[in-house]
């Protein structure tokens, strides 16, 4: 799903970043703020845009983890996997949302509500181990509370 | 045209007398905010303004007990200067009517390091 | 009024915490002194394995191992008189020292006020009198070295970069933390940014630069936010911008934001992805002294680093240089995390033992576990054993000990964490995030890997000992970049430290602390089972049955060897082998 305003959207942030000098990362960091992901559409927008290959934009969204080639799920679940948060047992949750969900870290659930991805520090490391949903932190995480937090979007 | 040395010391000694007497501190970096210190803020700065009381609720960084977010530092005349961690709404609550109507400390939640 | 703050136990001595509670306020009130005295339970006084700890205010005495006898003196003198007991109190020292946090959790980050109430950019006007060439004489008597990890001293290289020619030079302040463990940075740049943005101007006078910019995680959204406004309210009061403080000096700084790329730490690299590239590190030389951003001498220093230079120049380079030890001075603040009770940013003068920092500051291991050794330096560091924890806390020293100051993550790890296990985690992150440039590390990384793979499955050979040292050794000395260069350290420390535990993984297939799952099988003994059916609710795999009647056993077919049943068995019955 793209908007239709994409082109404008495309318009205005390289309209803000034009003058600085290597401003690519900037401007793909406001298209993915906009969109929760960077769209091919939008890649290929900026790049006629910015008059940059695609193959340099793609360079770039490929290399750094922060930016998401593909959509998001409804709700997106991040689980810390720093170092605090893997000692006090976040792969046990990690196995039980992919029990839970069926679904492999960096990709969606089916019916596209839940995405399950693995983050490197969140910095929040003395509440570990951490469970970000769209935002929302969950601290000091157990096993088994993992399913009622997935159950708390599951009925929304 | 910019400040100069002199404004510096200027604005350094008006802030000073700006300066109120009570206040309560909210740890409000990313690991207080994660730990539920918007609610706790919200919270004191809505009772101290229902009781019309003049002490100054402020927003501050990371005072680095990390383990006690959401942590509040309350000074008020005649109670001791203390640090309250794992602080929730009820406990909030509990600062207000207790440590700053009451002037009694709050149980469970001193963190005195 | 008096206040006895009596410490919470978490568990241990409740018995004698209840009683002591109750005797206490019961004679006082007996001496209606139940108005003048308020007995209070609090969650930490901050003394541990002293028994019950209590705290008297207003006075501040702290008393230790307390008993009820001791009650009616305490209130007699301390209570009635204001006088302190003797034998009863403890000394209770700080031993953190706040230069680079002074502010953090003091003022409000987002009130320019609140920084100039705390003398906020008197330094920077001290430093705009005094001139760049002494400025970087201040610096040199201070004695700071970088706080990112490497610690080169922050003078020589502001001189460096002073003295290549050059209109346009660039500072830059490195606020990608990319250490998973380590988050001072982001408590600085939230608590604090005035404070980084005031050592930047001060930098950029010295070297030369009139632009400054801050390379900042796009993860820590309220950290850009903060010095963001930050940034603004200092062009509002003309701070920013030309003739700063109506001296010569014009300054500029902007954000830009990393986009999660751990190699990016590498200043070579970081300079790629302000540019808007990938981040590859460069071979040096040039160095970014020389030919840094567009081609222009750059400086880079670490967020922390640059909030200890407004204080170095609000109270002198010589009274900063007399903190800490000799070669390293001033403190250092950790992310004290992992297995320990009071985890959080400590702020520490160089020199301290880590063992004071764990059990003095951070209070010991969680759950009153035992200790097995300190990693330090995140995935470029290594661990340390408990031998060497009353060593002092500086660059050469940690070096010394095969591990690094890094930029402050500081894990506890307790008997339940495996040395393979730990490493095996280190060296993952690491070949995730090398760039894939060079072979030495992107081969090497990857072959290691396979090899603690193995090895934590049970499927190791003997001389996979040997291959993961040659292989550290070629990574070590051929890699571009630090990245590469330091990526072993994790596995090449527990290797020198754990050997005993790694051949416990290759020859008898056993993991010693029960990690490793593969190497792990439950069972049940029926005799010490008091079929109170506890690990039976705790397990994730229903691999568990029975009932009061006939006890409980394992179906080994189901189980995943999580060790939930283990944890929860009070009376020893789950056995791990």
């Amino acid at each position: 799903m793209v908007a239709e305003t994409l082109v404008e959207d495309v318009k205005k942030v390289v309209e803000r970043w034009k003058d600085k000098e290597g401003n690519l990362i900037m401007v793909l960091h406001d298209v993915q703020d906009r969109y929760g992901y960077v769209p091919r559409e939008a890649a290929l927008e900026v790049s006629r845009q910015l008059d940059a290959p695609l193959a340099r934009i793609y360079e770039v969204l490929t290399f750094y983890n922060y930016f998401k080639v593909q959509a998001p799920g409804k709700f997106n679940i991040s689980v810390c996997l720093g170092t605090a948060c893997y000692l006090k047992g976040a792969t046990t949750l990690i196995e039980e949302i992919r029990e839970i969900l069926h679904v492999e870290e960096g990709h969606s659930t089916k019916d596209g509500l839940f995405h399950l991805q693995i983050v490197r520090c969140l910095g929040c490391c003395g509440l570990a181990p951490v469970i970000t949903v769209d935002g929302k932190v969950y601290s000091a995480v157990k096993r088994s509370d993992v399913v009622n937090i997935i159950a708390e979007y599951s009925n929304k | 045209m910019g400040i100069t040395r002199q404004d510096l010391d200027k604005l350094k000694e008006a802030a000073g007398k700006r300066v109120p007497k009570d206040w309560i501190r909210v740890g409000y970096s990313t690991c207080g905010v994660a730990a539920g210190a918007d609610v706790v803020y919200s919270v004191l700065v809505e009772e101290v303004k229902a009781r019309g009381l003049n002490l100054d609720v402020k927003k501050c960084g990371c005072v680095g007990l990390c383990s006690a977010e959401p942590l509040v530092e309350v000074n008020v005349e005649g109670v001791p200067h203390v640090f309250y961690g794992k602080v929730t709404k009820d406990v909030a609550h509990k600062i207000m009517d207790e440590h700053v109507s009451q002037k009694k400390l709050v149980e469970n939640h001193i963190y005195e390091l | 009024m008096k206040r006895i703050l009596i410490q919470d136990t978490n568990g241990n001595l409740r018995k004698e915490l209840r009683d002591f509670h109750v005797s206490l306020t019961s004679q006082l009130r007996d001496r209606n002194l139940a108005e003048a005295a308020q007995v209070v339970i609090v969650a930490d006084i901050g003394v541990y394995q002293k028994g019950l700890v209590a705290k008297i205010l207003p006075e501040g005495f702290v008393y230790g191992n307390l008993e009820a006898k001791h009650i009616p003196a305490i209130i007699e003198q301390t209570i009635q008189k204001g006088e302190k007991i003797a034998g009863l109190a403890l000394e209770k020292k700080n031993k953190q020292m706040r230069l680079v946090l002074r502010n953090c959790g003091v003022i409000d980050p987002e009130s320019f006020e609140d920084y100039l109430r705390c003398d906020g950019y008197q330094g920077l006007a001290r430093a705009l009198e005094m001139g760049p060439e002494k400025v970087i004489e201040e610096m040199k008597k201070a004695g700071l070295r970088g706080r990112g990890g490497a610690g080169f001293p922050t003078w020589l290289k502001w001189n460096l970069t002073r003295a290549v020619p050059g209109a346009v030079k660039f500072i830059i302040c490195n606020g990608d933390e990319g250490d998973p463990g380590a988050y001072m940075d982001r408590s600085v740049l939230e608590g604090d940014p005035h404070a980084v943005i005031e050592g930047m101007m001060i930098g950029g006078l010295a070297v030369g630069a009139t632009q400054g910019i801050f390379y900042i995680r796009a993860e820590y959204p309220l950290a850009v936010q903060r010095i963001q406004k930050a940034i603004d309210t200092c062009y509002a009061k003309g701070l920013l911008g030309k003739n700063i403080l109506g001296s010569s000096f014009n300054f500029e700084i902007e954000i830009r934001l990393g986009a999660g790329a751990f190699v990016c730490g590498e200043e070579t690299a970081l300079i790629a992805s302000v540019e808007g590239l990938r981040g590859y590190p460069r071979p040096r030389p040039p160095f970014p002294s020389v030919k840094g951003l567009w081609g222009h001498p750059t400086v880079i220093n670490n967020v922390e680093t640059l909030a200890n230079i407004s204080y170095i120049f609000l109270h002198g380079g010589e009274a900063f240089g007399k903190i800490g030890m000799e070669g390293s001075t001033g403190t250092k603040v950790f992310a004290l995390t992992g297995k320990v009770r009071n985890s959080g940013l400590v702020e520490v003068p160089m020199g301290i033992s880590l063992r004071e920092i764990v059990f003095d500051i951070g209070g010991g291991v969680l759950n009153n576990k035992k200790i097995r050794a300190i990693q330090t330096g995140g995935p470029s560091g290594g661990v340390i054993p408990e031998q060497f924890f009353d060593t002092p806390v500086g660059y050469e020293s940690l070096q010394k000990l095969g591990s690094i100051m890094g930029s402050g993550g500081m894990i506890v790890l307790d008997e339940n964490d495996c040395m393979v296990d730990i490493s095996k985690f280190y060296l993952g992150f690491c070949v995730d995030e090398s760039c894939g440039k060079c072979a030495p590390c992107r081969i090497g990384g990857t072959q290691m890997l396979a090899i603690l793979t193995r090895i934590a499955a049970g499927k190791g050979e003997e001389d996979d000992l040997k291959k993961l040292d040659e292989i550290a050794s070629a990574m070590q000395k051929a890699s571009l970049c630090g990245l590469g260069q330091t990526a072993p350290n994790p596995v090449v420390s527990t290797l020198k430290y754990f050997a005993e535990e790694y051949r416990a993984h290759v020859i008898d297939k056993k993991c010693p602390s029960g990690k490793c799952s593969s190497l792990v099988a439950y069972s049940i003994n029926k005799e010490k089972c008091t079929a109170c059916g506890m690990c039976a609710r705790a397990c994730p795999a229903t691999a568990i049955t029975g009932s009061r009647t006939d006890k409980y056993t394992i179906d080994k077919a189901k189980c995943i060897s999580c060790g939930q049943c283990f944890e929860v068995c009070k009376f020893g019955a789950v056995v791990r082998q």
